[in-house]
């Protein structure tokens, strides 16, 4: 399916809301195109929200690779998120109680071991039972991890935080200086308007590039494993566990692996985050961030990718666009209001389209097996189709 | 009660004084039999005569409070299902749940033990070997489908299909996880009588090709046209075992179904 090359050939071979997505999208794009023009909205600060829905991306990937790969009921997104966070801003901070002044590639590092080791302490005792109770345990987590990093000073400054955080290509050459170096540039698209680029937008552009990078590798990580077997061994655990078991599949390793992957894609996010705010605090902990992914996994369609990359735009969307509405006259603060307008968001999709926004369509077979065997490539919505066969 | 046990010379499946209780109930107490290799072994008996309980004691689900089971000569008590899988004991389910958001090509592809691509780091390690093995796989499941007559439902949603077509779908699954001895729960219940007929008939087919059967049912009629020998299980312990013809004459068995006591 290639956009480009064939665009209309493309356009014909998708599904409803796929092209409900990509009209929306499109328009979207629009939208902020002219908002960029006009100086509605300035364009570091653009960039900005562009890192913010990749990190969101990232968070929603991590816990698709949970919940809508496994089933796995994960309420501890927000502690995977701070220790990712927390973990490469106390290697890098000046202020950092502890190391500090690390590069930030070994905040990179240690913030996914961390993870990982977190990880696999919560999974051993609970992925032997069943998915109950790894929800309870994940519950638990999140408010031990978010009341340590609040009280343990000597460790994490409690709720001062930790400030001082270098950029993430501080440390490279060419790039940790690129922004310095890049002149101001002044553009008159519409007169009257100019749009000024500025140290500080080349600095957010590196940003983009980074979450772009994360996000990107992730999703083609995940992307080739949802469609292998190992992918088909971790549906097929969501379903019926016992039906894997009998079939000879080892399910708790199966389990610990996409737990472990997930919970180290949502540390990732929290690296970034760390490089983008410059700042960390306990509050970063709060539970908010766990409910925010799951909306976007369930929004955008469990288990699948592509469906957690657009929930999690939607989610910076609705959270962001929101402020805007400050410039409105409204009678009330309209703050408040971007919980119940998520909330009425979900109810509806919950209620028109269960299943979500873009769920998981396309059979998923290792793509060159399918080649190979000589048989039909599967035609696109298989799953839009129904019935037709003869029954008995 | 295991003067019904005959000794066999080429055991695939061995189960020897095998118990469990929940609470103070012996669900299975004392079963002792073995399933010959080559045979359609049934395994009959009334309701809560411990049929289920042995089933899942054999494949691993259950942990025994005592006794063994041995398949293939080799002492699989007390390990995992996955363990048990491995050495060769393939088990289905009285009632198969149907594998949401994926074809029944999909579902089918599941069965293959051990795949390549079902390790991770492999994925990314040797992804030609990942797809070599999936080709494979793939062109296997399509002839097991072709076999069964099943084959026009490849593309179709596995949660689209009718339970009886869905326990089709479970045997052929399971053929392709290549096992030496299947169990099979209950295989025609709640299934037509035209689907049941040619379950059966498969049955007979893959047993022809050199599978090893223990099969669980109620359907007197299908369990004796097809079984042989037949284990008649009481109270959780084997009450004996022979013939459809001789299990059909036997007293014991008359009792046990008509709720006289033992």
């Amino acid at each position: 399916m290639s956009l480009l090359s064939d665009p209309e050939a493309a356009i014909a071979d998708l599904s409803r809301p796929e092209k409900w997505v990509l009209g929306v999208s499109a328009a979207f794009a629009l939208f902020l195109l002219a908002a960029l023009l006009t100086g509605a909205l300035g364009p570091t600060y653009f960039l900005f929200l562009v890192g913010l829905a990749g990190m969101y991306a990232l968070l929603s990937f991590g816990l698709n690779a949970q919940w809508g790969y496994t089933g796995l009921i994960n309420f501890s997104v927000a502690a995977f998120f701070g220790i990712g966070a927390y973990g490469s801003a106390l290697m890098t901070a000046d202020s950092s109680p502890i190391a500090g002044g690390f590069n930030p590639l070994v905040g990179l590092v240690v913030a996914l071991v961390l993870a990982f080791v977190l990880a696999l302490l919560i999974g051993i005792p609970t992925l032997r039972l069943r998915a109950d109770y790894l929800a309870i345990a994940s519950l638990g987590l999140a408010e031990v991890v978010r009341l340590i990093v609040l009280n343990e000073r000597w460790l994490t400054n409690g709720s001062a935080g930790v400030r001082g955080i270098p950029s993430f290509f501080e440390g490279w050459p060419v790039l940790s200086t690129f922004p310095e170096t890049m002149p101001g540039l002044r553009l008159v698209v519409i007169p009257g308007s100019p749009i000024l680029l500025e140290t500080s937008f080349w600095r957010a552009s590196l940003n983009v590039l980074l979450v772009l990078a994360f996000a990107g590798a992730t999703f083609l990580v995940l992307r080739r494993a949802h469609q292998s077997p190992w992918g088909r061994v971790l549906r097929t655990i969501r379903s019926d566990e016992d039906l894997a078991r009998a079939l000879g599949k080892n399910t708790y390793s199966f389990k610990m692996q996409s737990f472990v992957l997930g919970s180290l894609i949502m540390a990732l996010a929290g690296v970034f985050y760390t490089h983008l705010n410059l700042y960390v605090g306990p509050g970063d902990l709060d539970p908010i961030t766990t409910f925010y992914a799951w909306v976007a996994v369930i929004l955008g369609g469990s288990g699948s990718n592509r469906g957690a990359l657009f929930g999690g735009i939607v989610i910076v969307t609705i959270r962001e666009g929101t402020r805007f509405l400050n410039d409105v006259a409204l009678p009330i603060d309209p703050a408040p209001l971007r919980l119940l307008l998520i909330g009425v968001v979900i109810v509806a999709v919950m209620r028109y389209r269960p299943q979500g926004i873009l769920p998981p369509q396309r059979e998923l077979i290792w793509p060159s097996a399918v080649d190979d065997a000589g048989s039909d490539p599967p035609a696109s919505g298989v799953r839009e189709q129904k019935g037709g066969g003869d029954d008995e | 009660m295991s003067e019904g046990a005959l000794p066999k010379e080429d055991a695939v499946l061995r189960v020897d004084d095998l118990q469990k209780s929940f609470g103070g109930l012996a669900a299975t107490d004392h079963a002792t039999f073995a399933v010959e290799r080559g045979t359609i072994t049934g395994l009959i008996g009334p309701n809560g005569a411990g049929k289920s309980t042995l089933f899942n004691l054999i494949s691993g689900f259950y942990e025994p409070d005592g006794g063994t089971v041995e398949v293939n000569g080799t002492d699989v008590t007390g390990l995992e299902p996955y363990e048990v899988a491995d050495h060769g004991l393939i088990r289905t389910f009285q009632t198969p749940r149907k594998l949401e958001g994926m074809t029944v090509r999909e579902a089918m592809l599941v069965g293959p033990r051990n795949q390549p691509g079902e390790s991770f780091v492999k994925l990314f390690a040797t992804p030609g070997a990942v797809a070599e093995s999936e080709s494979t796989n793939l062109a296997e499941a399509e002839r097991i489908l072709e076999e069964f007559e099943i084959d026009h439902l490849a593309a179709q949603p596995a949660t689209d299909i009718s339970g009886g077509q869905m326990k089709l779908v479970e045997l052929a699954r399971a053929m392709l996880a290549e096992p030496e001895v299947l169990l099979l729960d209950e295989p025609v219940a709640g299934v037509n009588p035209t689907l049941a007929k040619k379950l059966k008939d498969q049955i007979r087919r893959l047993n022809e090709q050199g599978t090893t059967f223990l099969l669980i049912e109620h359907d007197m009629e299908f369990v004796m046209d097809l079984a042989d020998p037949i284990v008649v299980l009481d109270q959780g312990s084997v009450l004996t075992e022979g013939t459809p013809e001789g299990v059909r004459s036997d007293d014991r068995v008359i009792d046990a179904y008509l709720g006289g006591g033992t």
